[in-house]
């Protein structure tokens, strides 16, 4: 480095890299300009000030210099060096890749450059580039143990887990019989651990058991040791040694579930479906009998029967489960039990015990056939069951009437007030969830966790400022909004950016939700660092799960929601194209004209942002200056207004696409974008695909049904194929539509007929019926109401004064309301079904409800108290604006045919 | 009803979002990630029955004195999950991990003055004692308990050796770069607090 310099200026090179080193940038800087000043092209130097310029904010110039010195020093591998650095920095991987190895062309050997190559092969996964750099790597310095680790690192991330092992045991080889020394035994732990761990992957589970006996003394993981070597016990069948090793587990820690089930797959006793022969539940019941009086501390063991126990036996042990928790008042009992309502009479059993106990405390003060008396808390915490329960069913009155009695009991128990937001918000009232998850908040505004669910019903309810004020209580730099942003809060991104949505403020919402990218973008950025500090923390177990992870980081719920949501906000985007006045004009222009304004305009843009990324620089060089970095910069679109101006929503709107069919292949919501999207783009062979993918994940879903008809519909309205591309295209059809069940040589009306027939008690396939007979008739417009009106909201069960829970669910309701309104047009039976939901849901305040917040005499208006110790404003009740049920906008959302 | 185990990456997003429901110092997944990668036995979950995330402990070893410690800096239980003992397994759990597998002689952590929930559950039923007081510790002008709870029963891993040792450095020795990055972390951790 610094060749062909003088030994003076040579000297001031290696400052240079030194300063660069050290992050003493000014000091390097000074010693460049020193060297340029006799050397204005050398570019080495041209180089180095470049990457000195890059740490101090000063792109443009960093790049300039550093492209600069490349083209003034070729043969340079510092220059080529420099140049990857530079992109790496800018997170321009590929780019990067191609100058290292234009650096490595020159200096085959440079262990720097290999290093640097070898740590963007992983964070891009070249996995076969990776082996090959991490081998050259030991070869040339094979007595570090991080080269040694760092070839079989790659060799098991390039799916070799058995070379892994032979490289790990040549590189044991050379060590000591003594090692390792004391401050590396937990590095050497870890070692083993992986080396056990892959043994395992490959399938060589004897000889991976054998490894972790034989170096058991090294491990000072003990947990890691137990938790390793009971799973290979099981895998090579020795039942009987580990079920006694899970039995030490349990008491070392009775709370850990997994152990559990690893015991009952060593009795064989174990069903992923959770369904077991009488004789099973038997023995299980033994089981959990005796572990009980092992572990008498846990709740686990009283608490897995529950899933398997049934009828008399479930009743008793529920009981004896729940009683001590009623009396200690343990707020998420209900959220432990939820799981019981899947099946098809526990829920029964429990409300007929838990009333049963109401009664029993209320005259007694006693559970049940006990004399024992029961502290006031138990009543209350009776009632707070019960009110989630009836909410659980669908009886949102009676949840409404419990609620209100516990709050009558005990008005300061915090809980109560929570959890009635919740039952009003299920109930369809949102404003008043959110007044009540306020007047929560009120009532401990140290806890942020009622703040937080606080704002997310404030967003639910559409009241965005005030959610923000709220929220920013709990931010405390000034700038708390952008703390929730740079602390990746993304379920406040996705809350309010929904609530945009509803709002029709589209560049705000897709703001949020691309912010929710960013984020996952960020996340996957975060490992580079990892990829060689793992192979010296040695914590290789994790570092291998932690690329697993971030290869599946987009299938993680936050991201699938935030996609979905970015993609409708470009599906309206698409079908609602911006006509601004501007543009008429336009319209009039002739040709020539336009041609000629356009080219105005584009000047203009190209001047604009020159200038807007010379401010950038002028501001950056600022910030150097006075020593501060990371100013944060300038958000130049804070309401999403250049996004929603995108030229082509559908290209858009196709990258997110993309990321959810590889990420998202079973989530029904990915193929019906898909549909969507492709059905915009006139890419019917892929919109076929969707059909396909929807059909073959769920037939009967009434969206799958719906595109299916209006698929066929589409293409097989176009007039006869005239390009080579559209006989193609036909010809797939054509072959296509046998393989298609619902379709076999029958009208797409007889399909749907056939639909009807399957699912004619249930309203939502009714709707999707009636929605798509219109559709392939309009003059069937009556017939279709008829359908919808004739559904009935059957009862599933009574329970005396308790009154009735139907079947019909507020979502359904408002969906079928949206679609007699919006697409069957016909607003008298939208206001007759508006009036007859009212009746089914009193509190929605989508159907005006004689009891929602929007009447004036509501549950709520009269119940309300006021609140005094919150720090937000009071907001006035029933002046924001109806906002439940406008989720369904997202629904609303289909391709106009 | 809630599962106590040791995290693993995957759980790290649930982690942060618990985080954010229920503390005002959060911190970027970078953090979240530098804390599994180092120390993989010092995180733990609490996941109720139906398989969420209600409260978890990140913990680290610190390098800073002679004696090799470890440190919380982390833990929280969803108000909901209350009244389970969950926040007392996940922390001993932790101290346990500590104690084992890195041979630390105490943990510490701080703690606002003004939270008497958490300041009882230290000194009460975890054992812990005030150290010291940060004064201004917390971004919003708060001072902060630092509390230290000696670990007992502190075992050697060689056992045949007869005399008693610790690997000072084998739980802290670190690389530059990432503990850079991430004390970074830590310390817009520390200025949100």
């Amino acid at each position: 480095m610094g060749a062909s310099l003088p030994p003076k200026e040579a000297n001031l090179f290696k400052l240079i890299v030194k300063s660069y080193e050290t992050k003493q940038y000014k000091k390097g800087l000074k010693a460049a300009d020193a060297i340029l000043k006799k050397f204005p092209d050398h570019g080495e130097t041209l180089s180095m000030k470049g990457l000195t310029l890059n740490c101090m904010d000063r792109k443009t110039e960093a790049y300039e210099l550093v492209r600069l010195g490349v083209k003034n020093d070729i043969k340079s591998h510092v220059c080529w060096h420099v140049l990857g650095l530079l992109y790496r920095s800018d997170r321009e991987y590929r780019e990067a890749i191609k100058c290292y190895r234009n650096a490595l062309r020159i200096d085959p050997d440079n262990l720097e450059i290999l290093r640097d190559l070898s740590l963007l092969q992983a964070q891009m996964r070249d996995l076969s580039g990776f082996v090959e750099t991490r081998q050259q790597l030991l070869t040339l310095k094979p007595n570090h143990r991080m080269n040694w680790i760092g070839f079989a690192v790659s060799q098991h991330l390039n799916a070799n887990a058995s070379k892994a092992v032979e490289i790990l045991e040549a590189y044991e080889g050379t060590l000591e019989d003594d090692y390792p020394p004391e401050n590396e035994l937990i590095e050497h732990t870890e070692m083993i651990l992986y080396k056990v761990s892959l043994l395992e992957e490959s399938g060589s589970f004897d000889k991976a058991l054998e490894e972790l006996h034989k170096k058991e003394p090294k491990i000072v993981d003990k947990l890691s040791y137990k938790e390793q070597e009971v799973s290979l016990l099981s895998k090579v069948g020795r039942l009987e040694e580990a079920n006694k090793l899970y039995r030490i587990l349990l008491s070392m820690n009775p709370d850990n579930y997994r152990y559990y089930e690893g015991l009952q797959k060593c009795l064989e006793l174990y069903s992923k479906s959770g369904q077991y022969s009488s004789d099973q539940i038997e023995k299980l019941n033994a089981l959990y009998q005796s572990l009980s009086e092992q572990y008498t501390r846990s709740s686990a063991v009283k608490r897995i029967p529950l899933d398997f126990l049934q009828d008399e036996n479930f009743k008793e042990a529920v009981a004896n489960y729940i009683k001590p928790l009623l009396t200690k008042g343990v707020p998420s009992l209900f959220s432990d039990l939820s799981s019981l309502y899947d099946h098809p009479r526990k829920p029964e059993i429990l409300e007929q015990l838990v009333v049963e106990m109401e009664h029993s405390i209320k005259n007694t003060g006693s559970y049940p056939g006990s004399d024992v008396k029961e502290p006031p808390s138990t009543l209350l915490w009776t009632l707070f069951f019960l009110a989630q329960h009836y909410d659980r069913r669908g009886q949102y009155d009676v949840a409404l009437f419990k609620i209100d009695e516990a709050i009558a009991h005990t008005p300061t128990v915090i809980d109560l007030y929570s959890v009635k937001s919740r039952i009003m918000k299920h109930a369809g009232d949102l404003t008043a969830a959110a007044a009540l998850a306020d007047e929560a908040r009120g009532m401990d505004l140290a806890d942020r966790y009622i703040n937080s669910e606080c704002v997310k019903r404030m967003l639910q309810a559409d009241q965005v400022p005030l959610a923000e004020k709220t929220a920013v209580l709990f931010t405390k730099e000034g700038d708390q909004l952008n703390n929730l942003h740079d602390m990746q809060c993304m379920w406040y991104d996705l809350a309010s950016g929904d609530s945009y949505f509803r709002q029709g403020d589209l560049g705000r919402a897709l703001k949020k939700f691309l912010a929710v990218e960013k984020h996952y973008a960020d996340i996957s950025e975060d490992q580079f660092d990892f990829h060689s500090y793992c192979l010296r923390k040695m914590t290789l177990r994790s570092y291998v799960d932690m690329l697993k992870f971030q290869d599946r980081l987009h299938s993680f719920p936050y991201f699938h929601k935030a996609a979905t949501r970015a993609i409708r906000c470009y599906l309206k985007l698409h079908d609602a194209p911006k006509t601004t006045a501007e543009e008429d004009g336009m319209s009039k222009l002739a040709p020539a004209q336009k041609k000629k304004i356009k080219k105005q305009k584009k000047a203009e843009a190209r001047a604009k942002k020159e200038a807007e990324s010379k401010s950038e620089e002028s501001t950056a060089t600022g910030a150097s200056k006075s020593g501060k970095r990371n100013v944060k910069p300038v958000d130049p679109d804070p309401h999403g207004q250049k996004l929603i101006q995108v030229e082509d929503p559908m290209a858009e709107a196709s990258k997110y696409l993309r990321l959810l069919q590889k990420h998202s292949p079973n989530s029904l919501d990915t193929h019906l974008l898909s549909f969507e999207v492709n059905m915009r783009k006139q890419k019917f062979l892929l919109a076929f695909q969707a059909v396909k993918q929807l059909l073959k994940l769920d037939a009967e879903n009434p969206d799958s049904h719906r595109s299916l008809v209006k698929f066929f519909l589409k293409t097989g309205s176009t007039s006869a194929p005239t390009t080579e591309a559209e006989k193609l295209r036909w010809s797939v059809l054509e072959a296509e539509r046998p393989s298609i069940s619902q379709l076999q040589s029958k009208s797409l009306m007889e399909a749907n007929k056939e639909f009807l027939d399957r699912h004619e008690d249930s309203l939502v396939h009714r709707a999707a019926y009636a929605e798509m007979l219109y559709v392939l008739d309009p003059s069937k417009k009556t017939e279709a109401i008829k359908i919808i009106e004739d559904s009935t909201n059957k009862v599933v069960q009574t329970n005396g004064a308790l009154g009735p829970a139907r079947e019909w669910k507020l979502k359904d309701c408002i969906a079928v309301h949206n679609l007699l309104d919006t697409v069957l047009l016909d607003s008298e039976a939208a206001s007759r079904w508006k009036s007859r939901c009212a009746e089914y849901f009193p509190c929605s305040t989508h159907f005006e409800g004689k009891l929602s917040s929007v009447m004036p005499d509501s549950v709520y208006n009269s119940s309300r108290k006021s609140n005094e110790n919150g720090d937000t404003p009071n907001h006035p009740l029933g002046q924001t604006g109806l906002s439940d049920g406008q989720v369904e906008a997202f629904k609303s959302l289909s391709v106009s045919t | 009803m809630v599962c106590i185990r040791r995290a693993t990456v995957d759980d790290l997003l649930a982690m942060q979002a618990c985080n954010l429901m229920c503390l005002p110092e959060n911190y970027q997944m970078k953090y979240y990630l530098y804390h599994i990668l180092s120390w993989p036995q010092l995180l733990y979950v609490a996941e109720d029955y139906n398989g969420r995330i209600v409260g978890y402990v990140l913990a680290k070893m610190e390098e800073e004195s002679n004696e090799c410690h470890g440190h919380i800096t982390s833990l929280a239980v969803l108000r909901t999950h209350r009244k389970l003992g969950l926040a007392t397994k996940l922390m001993t759990a932790a101290q346990a991990a500590m104690e084992q597998v890195y041979e630390a002689e105490y943990v510490s952590l701080h703690v606002r003055r003004s939270n008497r929930a958490a300041f009882n559950l230290y000194t009460e039923t975890l054992g812990y004692q005030i150290h010291d007081v940060e004064a201004k510790y917390y971004a919003d002008g708060e001072d902060a308990y630092d509390m230290r709870k000696h670990l007992k029963g502190k075992q050697s891993h060689h056992h045949g050796h007869g005399h008693h040792h610790h690997h000072g450095g084998g739980c802290c020795s670190g690389d530059a770069k990432v503990v850079e990055t991430a004390h970074a972390a830590d310390a817009k951790a520390t200025v949100s607090k």
